[in-house]
């Protein structure tokens, strides 16, 4: 009996080399727990723990020192000290924000300490020639640039319209559209920003409207989102596609309005129905461990998790080793393939590849790259019911 | 030319709903010379009122009406009674403080009760709409546009016709004089006031359907009603029923043709500029 057990761990060791050696390693993460930004920062701690699991399973322990930045930069930049110089962790995961995890890289920098930022998405995140800053998730630039591609090959769009909140979110995200359609031969042939809040938007819809544009891009939060999108029906605004940029477009909330929200097109990082390996299941089990559906957010903690803690792990958590490691591995799972390239001014950014996706009779389904898709998209705009 | 007819149809409907909401201001206003600056957040307590009376109870925004009318008018009678009674003789950066104390103790309540989250009111009908020669109309609010005219039409005669109304035209023109003539002042003003918030509190159900309701949105509304008072004539009902109409249609019409990041700008300068021409607003003269 136990000559068996022993030859059963010994196979078993055979069969597995190295994981005798890369058995524990100590990795920071820097979230928003508590604070605004909570909500959304619940998702990105579970699907960490949810990695932390998976690991172990595959024989690594990851000892998680976990730190609540609250969604403030300062905190996080504290939260960042400590881990790189009490705690001595191989790698950080994290944060959430883009302003907390801005002013964490350039810590992350001088304590050469490897980040992997899960899913922050301003540019200048990965702009700034970092060599210990990595990124999973795709930047700003790309919720809009994919959203017109997207669209191109459905159709032969010839103008757009633009209708966005005047905030930072939506005039940034605005002003990298339109650099991108101004590319891509698309004529502007309305621009819109609006101050939030406003009870009504029909007498701008009406000028739109007036105009004709083949493509409808708004940037809002779900309130607007809503509001944009019910008196979008009111007045009779009929494009050959509406694109929602993201934050509002994306929301349980907006797909709910079954009514107004049907067909109207928007970008993520992650969708659960996308043939990434994995990534179902994944779906599958974070819905049956929290009891909620997971975001994309949680797509991107969980495999910016896994990549780092394997990486520091096989390099016995030296911190110059790991960033080697990260620099030139390559993976694939639940976001799809991931390398760490230099590009377009970017350092060390995963060129990730956004998915479109439409409403379809109430829930999200990827429509676009082709290669990814589930459905097909139903364009152009069907019309109102 | 249809872009010309259909902003300025949004502008006269919406701007319905915000005479609706100066109306109520001046009334409270005229009988007590207090701004109540907790108006915004008395109008949105009657938004949540119509949407707890419409997700638990499955009670239509517009017959929810019914109910917050009652409500809010005994309401707003305590408020006065309470509170307001007690500073009528005061300075008047007192009174101000006092509503908005009152008002922050509101938002601030239905944030603890509700979160900051938006909530979202759907009905079978809100994103409906009915075309009348090429121009779209909002369903929902062309009927509040009934509604609210419904409402001021009966607000005129019974302020006009009835002993109370009278009576309260009386005490709003000279509250000693009225007082002399054995009118019950405390009791005008108890009645202003329970109609003033009455009147926020419709409003506030009657966008439900086509707006978003969240613990902050009374501040917006607040500072809407005092441009719209005070552009009519402080005190004036036929001056906050044009007031509102004025404001609803300077929104639409430069949200089309200038920008929509810009239409409170055109909305101040029309203020400041009635305030300039005619310091008394509109209707300043006029009484009631």
């Amino acid at each position: 009996m136990m000559k068996k057990l022993v030859s059963c761990v010994l196979a078993a060791s055979f069969a597995l080399p190295g994981l005798a050696t890369a058995a524990n390693v100590k990795i920071g993460v820097i979230n928003s727990m508590t604070g605004p930004e909570a909500p959304i920062g619940e998702n990105l701690t579970n699907g960490i723990k949810l990695a932390q699991e998976d690991l172990k399973k595959k024989g690594i322990n990851v000892d998680l020192v976990w730190e609540d930045d609250t969604g403030k930069p300062q905190i996080a930049m504290s939260a960042m000290e400590k881990l790189a110089t009490r705690d001595n962790v191989a790698g950080v995961v994290g944060p959430y924000t883009s302003a907390c995890s801005n002013a964490v890289a350039k810590l992350a920098e001088k304590y050469k300490v490897p980040l992997l930022v899960p899913a922050a998405a301003k540019e200048e995140i990965t702009r700034q020639g970092f060599k210990w800053v990595f990124r999973m998730n795709a930047p700003a630039d790309q919720y809009a640039a994919s959203l017109i591609d997207g669209a191109l090959a459905m159709g032969k769009p010839k103008t757009v319209a633009f209708i966005y909140e005047n905030t930072d979110f939506g005039t940034s995200t605005t002003k990298t559209a339109k650099e991108y359609v101004a590319k891509k031969g698309i004529h502007v042939v309305a621009d819109e920003p609006y101050s939030k809040g406003s009870p009504d938007y029909r007498s701008t819809l009406t000028k739109i409207k007036s105009k004709n544009p083949d493509l409808v891009f708004m940037v809002s939060y779900v309130a607007d989102a809503i509001l944009l999108m019910r008196q979008a029906k009111e007045v009779g605004l009929k494009p050959q596609a509406f694109l929602g940029g993201g934050a509002g477009f994306t929301t349980v909330q907006f797909a709910k309005e079954r009514e107004i929200s049907n067909n109207v097109f928007s970008c993520t990082q992650w969708t659960e129905d996308v043939n990434w390996p994995g990534a179902r299941d994944f779906f599958k089990r974070y819905k049956a461990k929290f009891g909620k559906e997971p975001t994309y957010h949680a797509a991107c903690a969980y495999e910016s998790m896994i990549i780092m803690a394997e990486t520091a792990a096989k390099s016995a958590g030296n911190r110059d080793k790991t960033r080697t490691a990260l620099k030139a591995g390559k993976w694939s799972g639940i976001m799809g393939d991931v390398k760490f390239e230099d590009y377009a001014g970017f350092t060390n950014q995963n060129n990730h590849q956004m998915l479109v996706q439409q409403l379809q009779n109430g829930s999200y389904e990827t429509v676009f790259p082709t290669k990814f898709a589930t459905k097909k998209p139903i364009f152009p705009f069907t019309g109102w019911k | 030319m249809i872009v010309f007819l259909q902003s300025l149809i949004s502008g006269v409907l919406i701007g319905g709903v915000y005479a609706l909401i100066g109306i109520g201001l001046t009334i409270i206003f005229g009988v007590m010379r207090v701004i109540n600056f907790a108006h915004g957040e008395i109008l949105m307590l009657g938004m949540y009122l119509t949407w707890n009376l419409f997700t638990r109870l499955g009670i239509d925004p517009y017959v929810s009406v019914l109910i917050c009318i009652p409500v809010m008018f005994v309401f707003g009678g305590l408020l006065q009674k309470l509170f307001i009674n007690r500073m009528l003789g005061a300075l008047p950066q007192n009174q101000i403080l006092l509503t908005i104390g009152l008002g922050l103790i509101m938002s601030n309540t239905m944030m603890l009760i509700y979160t900051s989250d938006y909530q979202i009111l759907t009905t079978s009908y809100s994103s409906s709409s009915f075309s009348l020669g090429g121009i779209s109309i909002s369903e929902p609010l062309a009927i509040s546009f009934l509604i609210t005219a419904a409402i001021t039409a009966v607000l005129y005669w019974f302020l006009m016709k009835t002993d109370t109304g009278q009576a309260i035209r009386a005490t709003a023109q000279d509250r000693e004089a009225a007082q002399l003539m054995g009118i019950n002042v405390q009791w005008m003003s108890i009645l202003a006031f329970g109609m003033g918030s009455a009147l926020a509190a419709t409003a506030g159900a009657l966008i439900s359907p086509t707006y978003y309701i969240f613990p902050q949105v009374g501040g917006t509304f607040t500072l809407k009603a005092f441009v719209i008072t005070v552009l009519g004539g402080m005190g004036s009902i036929v001056g906050a029923t044009l007031g509102g109409i004025i404001i609803g249609v300077a929104e639409s019409m430069s949200a089309v043709y200038i920008s929509s990041g810009w239409k409170d700008v055109v909305v101040y300068v029309l203020f400041l500029l009635v305030l300039l021409f005619k310091p008394s607003g509109l209707m300043g003269k006029s009484r009631m």
